[in-house]
C-alpha cells in the first residue's frame, strides 16, 4: 500500500495567539539557565556561550494545474537549534578549518504544543548532543592548530555583541485556503489556451514564521513575519526537444497584498505567451558583445557575482577564492555605482522585500549594511564570526532551521549615480553594439536565478540561467526573442564592464541556498548597460516532444 | 475488508468473477486510465519497437498521521495525493526492456507530473497520463537499445524470459471511505506520550499514529482492470532508556489494524505501560554474556523470527544484465536453489495465504485481493513435512519459476515489483505445551553442563533502530553474514525456573538454516502484525510502500544458537541532570 509518506509535511493545529504570556520564551530561558550553569562548571573544556532558538512556521501550500487542484498541504512545525560554544571566544568549537564544516545543530522538532515538560526535555537531550560534539571538535581543532603553521587571518571565533530584548506584539495575516482553491484552479485553467504548454502550475505559498531566540548573554527576542507568494510556472519542449520553462513569482509579506485576480490571470497569460515565443523562437548562438540586464535580471547578477563574495565568513575559509578579502578600500565596482545590504527596508518599487527582518539568527538587530561606496568596497556581510579587521557583527548571521548560522544577504539594493532613462539605456546599447562592430545587442528581460562558485580550486565563475532574452538589432528590426542562451563568465571581468543604468529598479525576491540553508532575500537593482558579456549554447535533451497528440474529448 | 464482513466479501469476489452482478461505475479516474491507455498503445519511434504491454497505477492516498511526545502534539500531518506509476515494456515477454541495471531508470525529459490532480477532471487526468506514457516509453526504448549493447560483450548465465504471462484481472470494488476520529486520535496521541513520560527512566518517548485509506487503481493492455479500497491504521510506541554504563536501551510497541475503528485503546494503553516498564527494566538489567546452546523464542519472538528469517527470504532474487566492465553485487535469498530440500523439521509446515481475512476470530492484517501487477494471490504451500515446495513469485521469472503468483506487494527494481508474504501461517503437527518446552530446555542444558538457558520474548523486527544504528550493525556484521534484528527481550532461564533479564545481546550465524535445527514447538500460536518494507530489518517508517502482514506461529525451541555482546562504545550520561519533569 502506499502510504503518502513520500514527503512529510507538517499540518497546523491552532492559531498564534499573540500579547499573551511568553510560555515558550519562559521555558527556553529557564531551561538554558540550568543548563549552562552546569556546562560552565562541570564541562572540560568549559561552555562559554549557549544560545536556543526556536522557529515556529505555519504554512500552506495550494498547487492547480489546468483546472485541477493537484496539491493542497498544511501544516505547523517548531524546530529547536542548540548552539553551545566551548573554550573562548579566541578558539572555540565553530573554529573554521579547512575542509571541514562545522555542524551542530540538529534541527530537532518540539511540540507545537506548550507544553512544558515536553519542550524541556526536547531542549536538554538536544543541549546534551550539541555540547559533545563541541567538545569533541574543540580537542581535535587544539590538536590540529598546535602543529598546523599560523593560520593567515588569527582572528576571533565569536564577537561580543549586546544582548537584546523585544517582545514583538504582532498579528498574523491571514490565510484563506478556501478561497485560493477556486482561484488557482482558474488561473490554471487558463493554460488550456495554449497548446505549446506541457505542462503548468500556479501555486500559492503561506508560510508565517515567528523565531525565538535567548542566549547565556540575556538575549530575550520575540519576532516574525509572513511569506505569501505565488508561483506560475509553465514548461514545454521544442521541435528540436530543447526543454524550455517560464515564470512568474509574486511575493508579499501578507496573503492580502498579492495581485488581484486578474492581475493574475494576466500573469498566466504572459507566461503562456512567453512561453510558446520561446519554442519558435531560434536557438541562440555563442556570442560575446554587449547586453542590457533588465533590474530582475540585474538584481540576479550583483546577488550571485557579488552578494556571495562579500559574504564575511568566506574572506577566513581558506578554502574559498577570497576574491574581495584584501579588497577593503579599493574599488571593486565603476565608482557611479554603491551597493547597500538592508534588511529593515520591507518594499521598494511598491514590492514588499523577502530579505526583511528584525533579528538576525545570533540574535542581533538588522541595520543597513554600506558595502560598497562609489565602487569602494567598505565592508563585508557579518554573522558574529570575526574576520581580519571587522569584529562585530552588523546583523547578517543568517540560517535555515536545522543549518549552522554564516554571513548571507538580506535585501540587495544597487544604487547608481549615471543613471539614463530605460529608452536612453537601449540607444547606448546600439551605440556600443555598432562602436564594436556586432551584428547585435542583448537584451535579458528575466531570469531564474544562478549559482556561482566561490570555493578556492573551481572555476571562479558563475552561471544565471536567462529565460527570456533577445537579439537587438542596431538596424531598427523589432527584437528577436532567442532560446537556450546561458551566461558564462568569471566575477572580476564583469565588474569592470557596467556602462550605465537606467533610472528606474526592479524587484527581485528569492530564496537563496547555500552553507546555512535557504534563507529569503530580495535584489533591487535597475536596468544594466554591460560593454561585454558571454553567453554559451545549453547542453539539451535529445528526447522529441510527445510521440501522440494531447488527449481530446470530455467523458 | 471489516472483520464482520469477511462473508459479504467473499460475495463480492464471487460476483466480480461471475460478471454477473452489475458492475460499480468505473468513475472519472479508472475512465481517463482506460481511455488513456487505449491510445498509448499507438505509441511509436520510427523503426524502433512499439510497446508490448503498459500499466497504469494510480493511488488515491488519504491519510493522517500524528506524533506526540511528553503530552505535547509535536506534528499533525493531513495528506492527499495520487501517486501514479506508469510502466512501459517494449519487445516481447521473452526479451523487453527490464531486467537490465537501467531498467526503470528515467532516460531523456521527465515531465513534472508526479503529483496527480485530486480533483476528478477526466480530461487533465487523461493529460498527465498521456505525458507520463510518453515518457515511459521513451525510457522503455532506451533501455532496450542499452540492453541489447550491453549484451553484446557480455554473456548472460540462462537466458530466463523476461515476463510472465497472467490471466488479466476485472475487479471493481464500490468505494465506501470511513470516518477516522481525527481529533479523538490527536488527544489519544498526547495521552499515550503522557503516560510514557511519567517514567522517569524513559530518556525519551514518542508516540505515531497514521491512518491511511488508499483507492487503489490499476489497468493493463491485457485487460485487468482493478479498483479496490484499501485501508490501515497503525500506531508506534518508541521509548529510550540510558543504562547506568550508558548504554542506549530502545524498543517499540506496535498496533496495527485493517479497519480505523480496529484498535483497542484499552489495549494501546496496557501495551504503552509494559513497553515503559520493559524499557526502564532492560536499562537496569546486567549486560549479557556469550551464549551458545538453545534457546526459545516465546509467542511473539517466534513470529518475528520466522517474518524475518523464512519469510524474508522465500522471494527468488534475478541478476539483471549488468554494463561491461561494471560489476554489481545483488543480494540473494538464502534458500535459493533450495526448493525440494528440507528447510524446518518434518512436522513443520508453512502456508502463504493472503485470502484467508480472520484466525481465530480476529482479523488478519496481511490480506488482500490483488497484487501491483494485478494478479489475484491463492493460497501458496511453501513448506509441507519440512520440505521448501514453492517460493512468493512475481510476474518476473526466475531461474525455475516462470509464472506469478501474486505475491507482487512492493515496488521492486529492474522494472519488475518485489515479492513478499502475506498472512504467513507456521504450523506444527507435533507440539508440547509452553511448560515442556522450558523444560525441554533445562534438561539440554543440564546434559551439556550450561548453567542457563536463554528465552527471547521480543526481536527488534520490524526495527525502531536509527538509520545510522543499522548502518553500523551491517558494518559489524560484514565478516559473519546477513545479520539478523536484535533479540529487545532476552532472558536467562535457571535450573529453578528463575528468570533474569539480559541487555546489550546479538545473535551469531541465526539464519535460514538455523530453522532446520527447531527441536520443538508449542502447542499455542501467535499472531505477530507489521508493516513490511523493502529496507533492511523492514525499518520502521522508511518507504512510501508498505505490505501489511500477519505471521502466525507457535513457540519454537532451537538448538544451537550463539549470542554474543553488542560490541560498542556507549556514550556517557548526560552531564546535566535531566529537568523536572
Amino acid at each position: 500500500m502506499h502510504t503518502g509518506a513520500r514527503t512529510a509535511l507538517l499540518i497546523g493545529l491552532a492559531g498564534l495567539v499573540y500579547g499573551q504570556p511568553a510560555v515558550l520564551l519562559d521555558v527556553m530561558a529557564s531551561e538554558l539557565d540550568r543548563n549552562f550553569q552546569v556546562l560552565k562548571e562541570k564541562s572540560d573544556p568549559p561552555a562559554y556561550y549557549l544560545s536556543y532558538a526556536i522557529t515556529e512556521q505555519d504554512y500552506s501550500i495550494i498547487s492547480a494545474s489546468f483546472g485541477a487542484v493537484t496539491a493542497h498541504d498544511q501544516g505547523r512545525s517548531r524546530t529547536l537549534d542548540v548552539s553551545v560554544r566551548v573554550g573562548s571566544p579566541k578558539l572555540d568549537n565553530y573554529h573554521r578549518v579547512r575542509g571541514d564544516r562545522a555542524r551542530f545543530t540538529s534541527g530537532a522538532p518540539l511540540t507545537v504544543d506548550d507544553e512544558p515538560g515536553a519542550i524541556r526535555r526536547r531542549i536538554w537531550l538536544d543541549t546534551d548532543r550539541a555540547w559533545r560534539a563541541a567538545t569533541e571538535r574543540l580537542v581535535k581543532i587544539r590538536t590540529g592548530t598546535q602543529v598546523r603553521v599560523a593560520e593567515e587571518d588569527e582572528s576571533d571565533d565569536f564577537s561580543q555583541e549586546d544582548p537584546q530584548v523585544h517582545l514583538q506584539d504582532r498579528q498574523p495575516a491571514v490565510f484563506r485556503a478556501s478561497e485560493w482553491e477556486p482561484r488557482l484552479r482558474d488561473l490554471s485553467k487558463r493554460f488550456d489556451r495554449y497548446p505549446g504548454v506541457l505542462t503548468a502550475d500556479v501555486t500559492v505559498v503561506w508560510q508565517d514564521e515567528t523565531r525565538y531566540f535567548t542566549d547565556s548573554a540575556g538575549s530575550r527576542l520575540r519576532h516574525g513575519r509572513g511569506y505569501a507568494r505565488v508561483v506560475i510556472s509553465a514548461r514545454g519542449k521544442a521541435a528540436d526537444g530543447m526543454d524550455l520553462g517560464t515564470g512568474a513569482t509574486f511575493e508579499a509579506a501578507d496573503p492580502a497584498r498579492l495581485p488581484s485576480q486578474a492581475e493574475l490571470a494576466k500573469a498566466v497569460d504572459r507566461v503562456a505567451q512567453d512561453l510558446e515565443a520561446l519554442l519558435k523562437a531560434p536557438v541562440s548562438d555563442p556570442y560575446v558583445g554587449p547586453a542590457i540586464f533588465s533590474g530582475r535580471a540585474a538584481g540576479v547578477f550583483f546577488h550571485e557575482i557579488f552578494g556571495h563574495r562579500v559574504e564575511g565568513h568566506r574572506q577566513k575559509d581558506e578554502s574559498e577564492g577570497q576574491t574581495f578579502t584584501r579588497g577593503v578600500g579599493t574599488r571593486v565596482l565603476p565608482e557611479f555605482l554603491s551597493v547597500t545590504f538592508d534588511p529593515t527596508r520591507r518594499d521598494a518599487a511598491g514590492t514588499d522585500l523577502n530579505g526583511w527582518y528584525l533579528y538576525d539568527d545570533e540574535g542581533v538587530a538588522a541595520r543597513p549594511v554600506q558595502v560598497v561606496e562609489d565602487g569602494v568596497l567598505k565592508t563585508f556581510l557579518m554573522s558574529r564570526s570575526p574576520v581580519r579587521g571587522f569584529d562585530r557583527s552588523n546583523g547578517h548571521g543568517r540560517r535555515q532551521p536545522g543549518y549552522e548560522v554564516v554571513a548571507r544577504q538580506s535585501n540587495l539594493l544597487v544604487e547608481s549615480s549615471r543613471t539614463v532613462p530605460e529608452k536612453r539605456l537601449r540607444e547606448l546599447l546600439i551605440e556600443e553594439v555598432k562602436r564594436q562592430g556586432k551584428p547585435y545587442g542583448l537584451y535579458f528581460r528575466d531570469v531564474t536565478g544562478g549559482f556561482t562558485q566561490t570555493a578556492r580550486g573551481g572555476v571562479q565563475a558563475f552561471k544565471v540561467l536567462p529565460v527570456l532574452v533577445y537579439r537587438v538589432y542596431p538596424d531598427g528590426r523589432p527584437d528577436e526573442l532567442v532560446r537556450g542562451a546561458d551566461i558564462v563568465g568569471t566575477p572580476l571581468a564583469s565588474f569592470g564592464k557596467i556602462l550605465a543604468t537606467s533610472d528606474r529598479t526592479e524587484v527581485f525576491n528569492g530564496y537563496c541556498g547555500a552553507e546555512s540553508g535557504r534563507v529569503p532575500v530580495a535584489a533591487v537593482a535597475p536596468a544594466l548597460l554591460v560593454s561585454e558579456i558571454e553567453i554559451e549554447k545549453r547542453a539539451s535533451a535529445q528526447d522529441r516532444p510527445p510521440l501522440l497528440p494531447p488527449p481530446g474529448g470530455a467523458r | 475488508m471489516r472483520p464482520a464482513q469477511a462473508a459479504w466479501l467473499a460475495g463480492v469476489l464471487l460476483a466480480a468473477s461471475a460478471a454477473a452482478a452489475p458492475a460499480p461505475a468505473p468513475g472519472p479516474v479508472l475512465s481517463a486510465m482506460e481511455d488513456e491507455l487505449k491510445r498509448s498503445r499507438t505509441l511509436a519511434l520510427p523503426g524502433l519497437e512499439r510497446p508490448y504491454f503498459i500499466e497504469y497505477t494510480i493511488d488515491d492516498v488519504r491519510s493522517f498521521a500524528v506524533s506526540a511526545t511528553g503530552g505535547g502534539v509535536v506534528s499533525v500531518r493531513r495528506r492527499r495525493m495520487r501517486v501514479p506509476d506508469i510502466k512501459v515494456r517494449v519487445g516481447d515477454y521473452r526479451f523487453d526492456n527490464t531486467n537490465y541495471v537501467g531498467s526503470g531508470f528515467p532516460f531523456g525529459s521527465r515531465y513534472d507530473v508526479g503529483r496527480f490532480p485530486l480533483d476528478d477532471l477526466y480530461p487533465v487526468l487523461r493529460r498527465f497520463l498521456w505525458l507520463g506514457a510518453d515518457s515511459a516509453y521513451k525510457s522503455a526504448v532506451e533501455a532496450l537499445a542499452r540492453k541489447r549493447a550491453a549484451l553484446k560483450s557480455v554473456t548472460a548465465g540462462e537466458r530466463l524470459d523476461d515476463f510472465a504471462r497472467a490471466e488479466p484481472t476485472v475487479l471493481l470494488r464500490e468505494i465506501r471511505p470511513q470516518a477516522l476520529d481525527e481529533e479523538g486520535w490527536i488527544a489519544r496521541a498526547r495521552e499515550l506520550s503522557s503516560l510514557l513520560a511519567r517514567r522517569a527512566e524513559l530518556k525519551y518517548s514518542t508516540i505515531e499514529l497514521e491512518a491511511v485509506e488508499n483507492v487503489h487503481h490499476y489497468v493493463n493492455t491485457e485487460g485487468s482492470r482493478v479498483r479496490i479500497p484499501e485501508r490501515m491504521i497503525f500506531l508506534r510506541a518508541r521509548a529510550l532508556a540510558q543504562a547506568a554504563d550508558g548504554m542506549h536501551l530502545r524498543d517499540a510497541a506496535t498496533f496495527h489494524a485493517s479497519d480505523f475503528d480496529g484498535l483497542d485503546p484499552a489495549a494501546l494503553a496496557r501495551a504503552v505501560a509494559e513497553l515503559s516498564n520493559h524499557t526502564a527494566a532492560m536499562a537496569r538489567a546486567p549486560v549479557g554474556k556469550l551464549y551458545s546452546g538453545p534457546v526459545l523464542f516465546e509467542g511473539a519472538a517466534a513470529a518475528q523470527l520466522f517474518a524475518e528469517v523464512l519469510g524474508g527470504n522465500l522471494a527468488p532474487t534475478r541478476r539483471p544484465v549488468t554494463e561491461p566492465r561494471r560489476p554489481a553485487a545483488f543480494p540473494s535469498s538464502q534458500l535459493e536453489g533450495r526448493q525440494g530440500a528440507r528447510v524446518l523439521p518434518e512436522w513443520m509446515d508453512v502456508i502463504d495465504d493472503p485470502t484467508q481475512t480472520e484466525w481465530r476470530g480476529r482479523r488478519l492484517f496481511g490480506s488482500f485481493l490483488v497484487d501491483r501487477e494485478g494478479v489475484r494471490p491463492q493460497p501458496l504451500v511453501i513448506v509441507e513435512k519440512g520440505v521448501l515446495k514453492n517460493f512468493l513469485l512475481t510476474r518476473q521469472p526466475v531461474r525455475g519459476w516462470n509464472g506469478s503468483n501474486g505475491r507482487a506487494r512492493l515496488p521492486g527494481r529492474f522494472g519488475h515489483s518485489t515479492a513478499a508474504i502475506s498472512n504467513l501461517f507456521v504450523r506444527a503437527a507435533q507440539t508440547v505445551p509452553a511448560a515442556q518446552l522450558r523444560k525441554r530446555m533445562a534438561e539440554i542444558c543440564e546434559t551439556r553442563g550450561k548453567p542457563y538457558g536463554i528465552v527471547v520474548r521480543k526481536m527488534d523486527f520490524p526495527s525502531s533502530a536509527s538509520t545510522e544504528e543499522v548502518r553500523r550493525l551491517l558494518a559489524g556484521a560484514r565478516s559473519s553474514g546477513q545479520p539478523v534484528s536484535l533479540p529487545v527481550l532476552v532472558y536467562r532461564v535457571w535450573p529453578d525456573g528463575r528468570e533474569e533479564l539480559v541487555r546489550g545481546l546479538k545473535f551469531r550465524g541465526l539464519n535460514a538454516r538455523s530453522l532446520k535445527d527447531i527441536l520443538a514447538a508449542g502447542d499455542e500460536e501467535h499472531v505477530f502484525d507489521y508493516l513490511n518494507n523493502t529496507a533492511r530489518f523492514a525499518l520502521m517508517g522508511l518507504g512510501g510502500y508498505v505490505a501489511e502482514t500477519s505471521v502466525v506461529a507457535p513457540s519454537v525451541l532451537i538448538d544451537d544458537l550463539e549470542l554474543e555482546p553488542v560490541e560498542e562504545e556507549h556514550p556517557k550520561l548526560p552531564l546535566v541532570a535531566p529537568p523536572p519533569s
